[in-house]
């Protein structure tokens, strides 16, 4: 790249490992350091009383002199040990907040690398390496430094403490070292080749995994699962054997340590034994002298490991930085200046774009587009259109020749100038997990911290909604919601106005549709549970599979005598469900209508089995029937009828379980007035929030369309488009629909928008474009997957709304939209062949004729 | 209620017998087995209309078979903007339309409006080939008894239209005899 800036102060990808180390934190590293230096003493001060404790207190008999050595032993080792602790505890709190600037720095470094970059990359490769490479690198970072420095002053401390002792003891045990020191490394080289091997076979392995799962239609379309195991088997194999060698190795590297360990008091015994025997060692020296062999081991150790896992570390923190080896092209911010307002006077002057290995995407492009000028990019696919675009947004950039916009050449322009003032919408844009009201104001929120950009206020998004054709969703999406109480404060009154247009207004066109609440009557497209609790309470007490073990609801329906009755029901509806659907248990289908579900069908049929009668003794058995009898629903589910003296005994069950249960008098649900309810008298908590299925009610537990219609829907079928025009006409002349459209924002999209249609992600990407009201806007193909009726909305929107006061390029297939443009330019191979007004092409009978001529 | 507790009858609960029952009686169910029968009866919709209401209209998709159960249905077509009545289906006479809806995704051809107010009994075309997935051996029949009656579905309204091809081949309104 020859436009390399030399604003970065040290591309984050040359730093060191040491870098992050060395700069960050010194004060909290300096301070454990102080830590380690003091309990060097505490860590000597033990053997020295060890020495004393035998050679003084015992050798003089001195009872005193013992207390008082033990007493100081113990307290210096508990010391030593808590110190250790804190060493222990800091080192780990340093390592993870260093790891948490690298991974944070890593991370805005990546996301500004070049599309190419991303073309050749995978995705694999950069998740593992932002996770779990970079894990193991921050278990180094916290000792990195308190490791070494500890290890080597304590080996010093006791080395030195051991010469005091017995100069030529602790030479002969030292003479083992330098064996260490040739053997170890050797090996420790062969453990890195093959971990980098190792770390290397992983990556690839998590690329194919990565791959198959975004590809995963794909593959159960063609059904090509042995071909995908075959692609991830030679890594399995590979790795394994890799993995073996790599433990071979490791264990040998542990099995030379030990031999070595125990080396030491080998010598020791034999030279020290002999000369204490000889009386020129005293017995306390020679215990003390063990001590601190065995201790001098241990910061050793720490060193060889330490030495480990450094390598360990640096190999893994030279891998993640090659990767990422590369400057982003532009600066985030422009450096002395504001972020610039853009005209969108934008002008090509030879351009040439070439992609690694010297293909010419595009060649020779020049073309003048003055402020406000509506451009239509036309030609064959694969012509270079969407590259010419990307150009256009910075995305990419041009490898010779020159872009300019209102004078200023794009390479000067830093990210957030083009962030600012260019809008692209992509022919698959991304949308991104989170609400669809996240998802509009995306680019907004992306560039209002660096500008005085106001954020849109409600009406300007709920008419940008409306321009872009996604009213209706939004409006799905919102009748769709569940709204709990807070969420649906601001709005209860319009929404009860809502129900109460379809109670009274429309009352006879949805009554054919709809089966309304009525206090007084039996619901035949309502449950049986419905029917009888009437109403739901929002902490979940009164939902069906609750109830057999309710013991105030089992008590109401013996005293009302519909235990028996119900029981039998369920038993009917369990004993036709199992002869009925047997060949058919493992279709959802068929039990879409059935008050069993289809997972249930292998648990009733072996219950079935074991009961002899429909009024079983063991109260799991009757619970389950009782289940299956509280969902049936008479108008919907035909496995069954309900005698209709059921009717009666349910209607008067359902008036004791307000009195009695829930202390609620249902009459008061004959008027549109309140209820007396337990919210209002302020003692929910004793009645659990119970709401009736009153008309002045919202019923938190219910989706905001079943409150509006305020009753059970008879058939989907019924509730029609007819139905739905009247009531979206009526709810519209009173100004309602905002609110149900402000639910629907609140809609959760899934990952990458999984929940929404096409035509929907797509909408939602104008929709977010239009929404950052920029002056320039590029839209690649933006309406393709969209209908005709919407392409031609957004056609309309550019041709009105946006004449005269945005600069906008849009790639378009249809040709018959292209005579609204101010100008066409035609791609062909890279190169441009025509350019000039609809007028202009038409007559010249060149490739635009020839295009329109293939579409007609 | 001082009702004497029941003694819960199970047999009084089944509700399918009736409506396998009413299939039994139509041509294109006869010969089937028993057991196709009961599950169409199981996935059988009641469906209810006020008299005057359409039931389907020209150009929509077609989902089901509509079997009467009770009361009258009017079927016609539009053309040159005026209305042709093509039949009036009366229950008493085991009548039903739709059957085509059953074997392919079409649009209907035609539109329908109570006469009366009726009682349809409606099984849509998924229900059908879910059933039809299990017994292939009955598809084939059922297969041809639907195009035969289409057929003579087809020949019945021409000779109504040619019997009425004068002056009243179409009427506005139900309640315009
Ligand atoms: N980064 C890239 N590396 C290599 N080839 C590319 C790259 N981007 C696009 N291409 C190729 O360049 C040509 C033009 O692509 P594109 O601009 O997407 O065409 P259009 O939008 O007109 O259909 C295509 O042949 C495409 O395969
Ligand atoms: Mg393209």
């Amino acid at each position: 790249m020859k436009n390399m800036k030399t604003h970065h102060s040290g591309r984050i990808t040359e730093r060191s490992l040491f870098y992050w180390i060395l700069r960050r934190h010194r004060s909290m590293q300096l301070f454990l350091l102080l830590i380690i230096i003091v309990s060097l003493f505490f860590k000597v001060f033990p053997l020295e009383m060890q020495k004393r404790i035998i050679n003084e207190a015992i050798y003089l008999k001195e009872l005193q002199l013992l207390y008082l050595y033990c007493g100081l032993y113990i307290g210096a080792v508990t010391i030593a040990g808590l110190m250790k602790y804190g060493m222990n505890v800091l080192q780990v709190y340093i390592g993870q907040k260093i790891l948490v600037e690298m991974r944070e720095e890593l991370y805005q470094h990546v996301l500004q690398l070049p599309l190419q970059f991303y073309r050749k990359m995978q995705a694999g490769t950069v998740i593992s390496a932002m996770t779990a490479e970079l894990n193991a690198i921050g278990f180094f970072l916290g000792g990195a430094i308190a490791i070494p420095i500890t290890s080597v002053l304590t080996f010093i401390v006791f080395i030195g403490f051991m010469f005091n002792l017995n100069p030529l003891l602790a030479l002969l045990s030292m003479g083992i070292y330098p064996f260490e020191l040739v053997v170890l490394p050797y090996l420790q080289k062969k453990y890195n080749k093959l971990n980098n091997k190792r770390v290397k076979t992983t990556r690839s392995m998590a690329n194919v995994v990565n791959e198959s799962i975004s590809g995963i239609h794909e593959i159960h379309g063609n059904t090509s699962y042995e071909l995908e195991e075959k692609k991830l088997g030679s890594f399995i194999k590979e790795l394994h054997a890799l993995m073996n060698k790599l433990f071979i190795v490791k264990y040998g590297i542990k099995f030379a340590n030990n031999l070595f360990q125990s080396l030491g008091p080998f010598i020791l015994f034999i030279v020290g034994g002999y000369l204490a025997i000889n009386g020129e060692f005293t017995l306390g020296a020679l215990v003390a002298f063990l001590s601190a062999y065995e201790k001098v081991y241990d910061p050793w150790k720490e060193l060889i490991e330490y030495y480990q896992s450094y390598q360990d570390a640096k190999i893994r923190y030279k891998q993640i930085m090659q990767i990422f080896d590369l400057d982003p092209p532009h600066l985030l911010l422009p450096p002395g200046r504001d972020i610039l307002a853009l005209q969108g006077n934008i002008s090509f002057k030879n351009v040439r774009f070439t992609v690694p290995g010297g293909i010419k995407l595009l060649e020779n492009i020049s073309f003048e587009i003055k402020k406000n000028e509506q451009v239509a990019l036309v030609g064959y696919s694969g012509s270079g259109k969407s590259t010419l675009a990307l150009l256009i947004a910075q995305l990419y950039d041009a490898s010779r020749g020159s872009i300019t916009i209102d004078g200023a050449s794009i390479t000067d322009l830093c990210k957030k100038d083009i962030g600012k003032n260019v809008a692209m919408i992509a022919q698959h844009p991304f949308i991104f997990s989170g609400s669809i009201a996240d998802n509009l104001l995306y680019g907004i929120r992306a560039i209002s911290e660096n500008s005085n950009k106001e954020f849109p206020s409600r009406k300007r998004i709920l008419a940008v909604v409306r321009d872009v054709g996604l009213e209706d969703d939004l409006i799905r999406f919102g009748l769709q919601a569940v709204l709990s109480q807070e969420q649906c404060r601001p709005f209860k009154t319009k929404f009860l106005r809502m129900r109460q247009i379809v109670q009274t207004g429309l009352r006879d066109e949805f009554s054919s549709a709809i089966e309304f609440y009525d206090a007084d009557k039996y619901l035949y497209y309502s449950s049986i549970r419905d029917n009888l609790v009437f109403g739901d309470s929002v902490n979940g007490e009164f939902i069906i599979e609750h109830l057999p073990d309710h013991s105030g609801f089992m008590t109401l329906l013996r005293d009302t005598n519909l235990e028996k009755p119900l029981l039998t029901i369920g038993f009917a509806i369990a004993t036709e469900t199992v002869n009925l659907l047997e060949d058919f248990q493992d279709d959802e289908f068929f039990f879409r209508d059935n008050p069993m579900e289809h997972k249930e069908f292998t648990f009733y049929k072996e219950l079935l089995a074991r009961l002899k009668s429909p009024q079983p003794k063991n109260t799991e058995a009757r619970k389950f029937l009782l289940i299956l009898a509280l969902r049936f629903i008479p108008g919907k589910h035909s496995i069954i009828s309900l005698p209709s003296a059921m009717e009666k005994k349910i209607l008067a069950a359902r008036k004791m379980f307000q009195k009695t249960i829930v202390g609620i008098n249902v009459d008061c649900c004959k008027e549109r007035s309140a209820c007396s309810l337990p919210e209002k008298k302020g003692e929910a908590s004793s009645l659990k929030g119970f709401v009736p299925l009153c008309p002045s009610e919202y019923l938190y537990t219910r989706t905001l369309l079943d409150n509006i219609l305020f009753g059970a829907v008879k058939s989907d079928q019924a509730l029609d488009e007819h139905l739905r025009t009247i009531a979206t006409q009526a709810f519209e002349a009173e100004n309602l629909l905002d609110e149900v459209m402000d639910i629907g924002l609140h809609f959760e999209v899934g990952s990458k928008g999984d929940r929404l249609s096409g035509g929907q992600k797509q909408k939602l990407a104008i929709a977010r474009a239009f929404l950052k009201d920029v002056p320039i806007l590029i839209m690649d193909e933006a309406t393709a997957s969209l209908d005709n009726t919407s392409q031609a909305r957004i056609q309309g929107l550019l041709e009105n709304q946006f004449k005269n006061r945005k600069t906008v390029v849009s790639v378009i297939h249809r040709l018959d939209l292209t005579p609204a443009y101010d100008k066409i330019i035609v791609l062909k191979a890279g190169r441009i062949v025509e350019q000039g007004t609809y007028e202009q092409l038409m007559k010249q009978k060149g490739d635009f004729y020839e295009l329109t001529r293939a579409e007609t | 209620m001082n009702l004497p507790e029941q003694k819960p009858d199970i047999k009084a609960l089944t509700g399918l017998a009736d409506i396998q029952e009413f299939l039994n009686r139509f041509f294109i169910f006869s010969g089937a087995p028993d057991g196709v029968v009961g599950l169409f009866a199981y996935l059988a919709k009641k469906e209810e209309y006020d008299k005057g209401q359409m039931i389907l209209s020209e150009g929509r998709r077609c989902d089901r078979i509509f079997l009467i159960k009770s009361g009258e249905v009017d079927i016609f077509q539009n053309f040159k903007e005026r209305r042709f009545h093509l039949q009036l289906l009366s229950h008493d006479s085991l009548n039903y339309f739709g059957e085509l809806a059953l074997l392919a995704e079409v649009d209907w051809f035609f539109s329908a409006r109570a006469w009366t107010d009726i009682t349809l009994i409606s099984i849509s075309r998924k229900a059908f080939s879910k059933v039809m997935e299990r017994y292939p051996e009955a598809y084939k029949s059922m297969v041809d008894k639907i195009i035969n009656s289409r057929i003579h579905r087809f020949v019945d309204q021409q000779q109504y239209l040619m019997d009425n091809l004068a002056i009243d081949a179409w009427r506005e309104n139900p309640d315009q005899s």
